[in-house]
């Protein structure tokens, strides 16, 4: 079977570092680190992905703007977003969603739930 | 005439004897041979119904008999079923002895999931704490640490000035600035655990805001004494209580972010690894 990959943007790194451990229990998926929105874009740029998972709330460029980049590149416009949101926040989640994310994971993000969601987005049983 | 004809006995002759007698003789011997007739007829007939009831006799016996073999089907038909029944019983306990152990197992496996997701929870805590030199990194780390992983929507961090024997906040979210101010030591829960270096949880309403009552006070130690605290304001609206986990970051926080924030501060003080490694053999 093919190796999928997975980039994911997020700011903070111990999040990061969590969301990277979830990920390793997922055979045969490569995961990139992006430390913010241009990074995230810096790696886009340099590889084809699978599956991206970002924060909203990042310095620099945050993941709203980071969604709408990615569905405006011919080359990723169909890749499965994942936006991580706080339950709060509603109206980033719906933005995002509305700018074309494909689903979203509410923080504080359990291993189980990311795990889930991942595999069900690369229908990987 | 020949002697033969002659009577021995001087009787008569057949000839000699009277039409009448001879009539008599032959009407009895018509009516002997009817009778005789008659009683082979009759004995024909019993012979007959003799054998129709010998045949119905053995029509009864073959259906009786075929009757028995069937009762005995029945029997054997029924020990089958018993039989059957007995091993559908054993299937379902075998069935719902599965299920449960199914349950149980998927219970584990749901109990060693969450484990395994503390652990990682620890571990990350843990890890980015001390794997920052910067004061701003570790102040940073110490902010996912509260918001990300124990779910706190709100709250501030202090440290003690022991210069100037107050409490002063170093980092705050979502609480308003003009409510983020430092304390005198002893003054508010803060204050009080500070002082004594005691944890100060709210176990029920924990999404009641009440600053003279926080939903959680968590006294920052170094070498067990206060050095700082955290005050949770608020938690996310998801978070309905405190988890098992939520403790042990708890315990991380208290043991560990203090000495974290020690280290870094001494070591940019210090302008590096080199500066702050000086002196250490004399130490040794």
């Amino acid at each position: 079977m093919a190796e999928l990959s997975c980039l994911v943007v997020e700011d903070s790194p111990m999040m990061r570092q969590l969301l990277v451990f979830a990920l390793a229990r997922i055979k045969r998926l490569h995961v990139t680190e992006a430390e913010d929105g241009v990074d995230g874009l810096r790696k886009l740029a340099q590889g084809k992905y699978d599956l991206i998972i970002t924060d909203i709330n990042m310095p620099i460029m945050d993941g709203l703007k980071l969604v709408k980049r990615i569905r405006s590149d011919e080359a990723h416009k169909d890749v499965p977003i994942i936006i991580i949101t706080t339950e709060g926040s509603q109206e980033d989640r719906q933005r995002a969603m509305a700018l074309g994310a494909t689903a979203y994971i509410t923080k504080p993000i359990q291993a189980p739930q990311v795990i889930a969601k991942v595999k069900e987005l690369l229908s990987i049983e | 005439m020949s002697d033969e004809d002659e009577p021995r006995d001087g009787g008569r002759r057949a000839s000699d004897v009277p039409m009448d007698l001879l009539k008599e003789r032959e009407a009895f011997v018509r009516s002997f041979l009817k009778k005789g007739v008659e009683y082979t007829e009759l004995l024909l007939r019993e012979n007959r119904e003799l054998r129709e009831e010998l045949d119905e006799v053995r029509n009864e016996n073959a259906r009786l008999r075929s009757q028995v073999a069937s009762d005995d089907a029945i029997r054997d038909l029924l020990r089958t079923v018993e039989r059957l029944e007995a091993e559908r019983r054993a299937l379902l306990d075998r069935s719902k002895q599965l299920e449960r152990f199914e349950a149980e197992h998927e219970h584990r496996q749901a109990q060693i999931e969450q484990e395994m997701n503390d652990l990682a929870n620890l571990y990350v805590a843990s890890f980015q704490l001390h794997g920052s030199l910067s004061v701003r990194r570790v102040v940073r780390h110490l902010q996912d640490m509260v918001g990300q992983l124990v779910g706190a929507d709100a709250f501030v961090i202090y440290v003690i000035d022991d210069a100037a024997g107050r409490i002063v906040p170093i980092a705050h979210e979502h609480v308003e600035p003009s409510e983020v101010r430092a304390l005198e030591l002893g003054e508010g829960p803060v204050g009080e655990a500070c002082m004594t270096g005691l944890r100060r949880l709210r176990e029920l309403d924990v999404h009641r805001v009440d600053r003279s009552d926080p939903v959680a006070v968590i006294p920052l130690l170094a070498d067990g004494k206060p050095v700082g605290a955290v005050e949770i304001v608020r938690l996310l609206e998801q978070k309905s209580g405190w988890a098992s986990v939520d403790h042990e970051l708890f315990e991380l926080l208290a043991a560990h972010a203090g000495a974290a924030l020690i280290a870094a501060n001494l070591y940019e003080q210090a302008g590096g690894p080199l500066g702050a490694l000086r002196h250490l053999t004399s130490k040794l």
